[in-house]
């Protein structure tokens, strides 16, 4: 992977224990000056094997392939791995630059968000399907179901699954618009919250079936599951039904109930709805041993990172639960008593989680949910 | 290659064309009809009500597709309501209006939010009330047959009791950034909303990722409606519907993947 806290996965992993700062900055790339809000999770320097691309969304899947790379084989045929990213923008940054300056076919067609999909798998020499799932804020976790639905049903032996999204212009100008930036930390959970920063990144995965992993595995996916709002383009459903109809069948399809999770990753955007909204969905999904869960979110280390949100939160998951540490909601100091569930303030903390649930939400009234399991 | 086997069942299709309403109003030689226009564009659907005032013209679109279906299955709106529903969404770039508009300034800054590919399914959700399952793909004619497929899956799981795969493909308004990739997408390019409702079926979906060559509903498609891009299998299902076949091959190719699906095709008033 690579992100604001730097360039693989050893870089994210210490970033999110380390004592609960952030990772949020200036924004270098482009002109912030006539925005409210002009800092975000900015990678400040893409991995070498990866500067010489001209398309930052690429750029940014190249980097966390060949971190993936350097730690897991794809040992199977090239028609037999698929690629599945999700991504709220894909290569959105690719049009501002077709309608500005360049006006040649292919940056026309690196517009399009499923470019650097196709780009990715051209990199890895993977000759099977290649999805690109965009469901805003939620796409990487439905990136990993449908990553997962591929290996079960036989249509790929390794699908490289995730999400990423860049930090540009487009999208800064348009959560600023919306008034959903924060001018001071990004807070989840904290009384304080106003809002949310957007960050960069790019997370993968490599999923196989059981039957067929050979060597040291992250750990198990055991369900996913989505479901519509049907309420409001922007905004979460009041009463958070979609969400909880997500949790609802991810559980299910885990076969495990909302008692037996140990550890939740909630999305925990730091604003002032979402967060309360989620607050109350998972007191009633996790049921009479909600307040005895940990919780936590690491969107204050890192930002929003939009569609590579739930993949990068699905590995904090995982890595939690191998190295036996949870890491702290950053930013969260004073508690909202309307949040009032396990959030993990202040330092990380030692645990060892068995059974995680992560969630999701994003634009489209868009809920997904991820059972996982220690490996 | 592998293919995997779920049971799938089209009971309904429902397609809108830059060429009119439905399979008979495609002509027998789209290049020809054409008569030179590179796009053939959808009017903007005359919806009443205050949220659609606002809405885009992608949005509407999605909602008459599925209104076609529905139209063509003889179903009422309640039949699909609720969490039994899943929606299956995919385009190539029918999220480019909203795009272009944003970053040109000619849209308001509130209208961001509409500029996710997920707001077009979301708009059609809260239109007809669908709370279930969803998956949105972008890409070409592939990323539809993954939908299919998709659709297939989350039936045969109990994921949902009926799925919709709706595709919107819109160029009219980007058109001069799809010309400059004339030479890939030779004109006219149509503009296309379609809808097909899936339910379980007896016979198996078989689904292949490479799928071998175009198969000759593709060819059928291309031949009488034009580049439809990811519209294209819905458009093949419903000539596959419309000629009375009890099957379907679909087979799409885009960015130089290909894949397939057959799926049984309903000839008889739908079951929901």
């Amino acid at each position: 992977m690579v992100t604001p806290l730097g360039p693989d996965l050893d870089s994210f992993w210490s970033g999110l224990l380390g004592g609960g700062g952030d990772a949020l900055t200036a924004i270098e790339r482009f002109r912030t000056d006539d925005l409210r809000v002009g800092r975000g999770g900015e990678i400040k320097k893409i991995p070498a094997v990866a500067s010489g691309i001209r398309s930052r969304a690429v750029a940014l899947l190249v980097a966390a392939a060949a971190d993936l790379r350097s730690r897991a084989r794809l040992g199977a045929a090239p028609e037999r791995i698929a690629v599945v990213v999700g991504t709220a923008l894909g290569g959105v940054e690719e049009l501002e630059h077709a309608l500005a300056e360049d006006r040649t076919p292919r940056r026309a067609f690196d517009a399009l968000y499923d470019a650097p999909a196709h780009a990715l798998a051209e990199w890895l020499g993977a000759r099977g399907p290649a999805l690109t799932v965009s469901a805003a804020c939620a796409s990487g976790a439905t990136a990993l179901g449908v990553g997962a639905d591929l290996l079960r049903e036989g249509a790929a032996d390794l699908v490289v699954a995730g999400g990423y999204d860049v930090l540009c212009r487009f999208v800064l100008r348009g959560f600023d618009a919306l008034r959903s930036l924060t001018r001071e930390r990004v807070r989840p959970f904290d009384r304080r919250r106003s809002g949310l920063l957007l960050g960069e990144a790019a997370g993968l995965v490599l999923l196989a079936r059981e039957r067929d992993v050979r060597g040291p595995r992250l750990g198990r996916l055991l369900g996913h599951g989505s479901a519509s709002d049907a309420s409001h383009v922007a905004a979460p459903d009041p009463e958070g039904r979609g969400l909880a109809a997500a949790i609802r069948a991810a559980l299910s399809a885990a076969d495990v109930g909302g008692g037996d999770i140990d550890f939740v990753s909630a999305h925990g955007t730091g604003t002032p709805l979402n967060d309360r909204i989620e607050t109350a969905v998972l007191r009633r999904a996790l049921g009479p041993r909600a307040e005895a869960i940990p919780v936590n979110s690491i969107k204050g280390a890192l930002g929003h990172t939009m569609g590579a949100a739930a993949a990068l939160e699905a590995i904090m998951c995982w890595l939690a639960a191998r190295e036996g540490l949870i890491p702290p909601t950053a930013g969260l100091e004073e508690p909202d008593p309307l949040c009032d569930l396990d959030y993990v303030p202040g330092t990380c903390r030692a645990a060892r989680p068995r059974l995680m649930l992560s969630t999701s939400l994003g634009f489209g009234g868009c809920n997904a949910a991820l059972v996982l399991e220690a490996a | 290659m592998a293919a995997a086997k779920v049971g799938v069942r089209v009971e309904s299709v429902g397609i809108l064309t830059g060429w009119g309403r439905g399979t008979g109003a495609l002509p027998p030689d789209a290049r020809m009809a054409a008569a030179g226009r590179a796009v053939l564009p959808l009017a903007r659907p005359a919806l009443e009500g205050e949220r659609f005032r606002r809405a885009t013209r992608e949005c509407l679109l999605g909602v008459e597709a599925v209104s076609a279906m529905l139209a063509e299955a003889g179903l009422e709106r309640a039949a699909i309501r609720g969490e039994g529903t899943a929606l299956l969404f995919v385009t190539a770039g029918a999220y480019g209006p909203s795009n272009v508009g944003f970053i040109g300034a000619r849209s308001g800054t509130l209208h961001f939010p509409y500029t996710a590919p997920s707001a077009l399914s979301g708009e059609v959700a809260i239109e007809f009330g669908l709370t279930g399952a969803y998956v949105i793909l972008v890409g070409g004619a592939p990323a539809t047959i993954d939908a299919l497929w998709q659709a297939g899956l989350l039936l045969a799981q109990g994921r949902c009791e009926r799925a919709l795969v709706l595709v919107i493909e819109v160029f009219e308004d980007c058109e001069a950034l799809w010309r400059r990739a004339r030479w890939t997408l030779p004109a006219p390019l149509v503009e296309t909303a379609a809808c097909a409702l899936l339910t379980r079926g007896d016979s198996p979906a078989v689904y292949g990722a490479l799928g071998g060559g175009a198969g000759p509903l593709e060819t059928a498609v291309e031949a009488r409606a034009g580049r439809t891009l990811a519209a294209a299998p819905l458009v093949a299902l419903a000539l596959a519907r419309a000629a009375g076949e009890p099957a379907a091959r679909l087979t799409g190719s885009w960015r130089g993947r290909r894949a397939s699906i057959e799926l049984a095709v309903a000839g008889a008033p739908a079951r929901v």
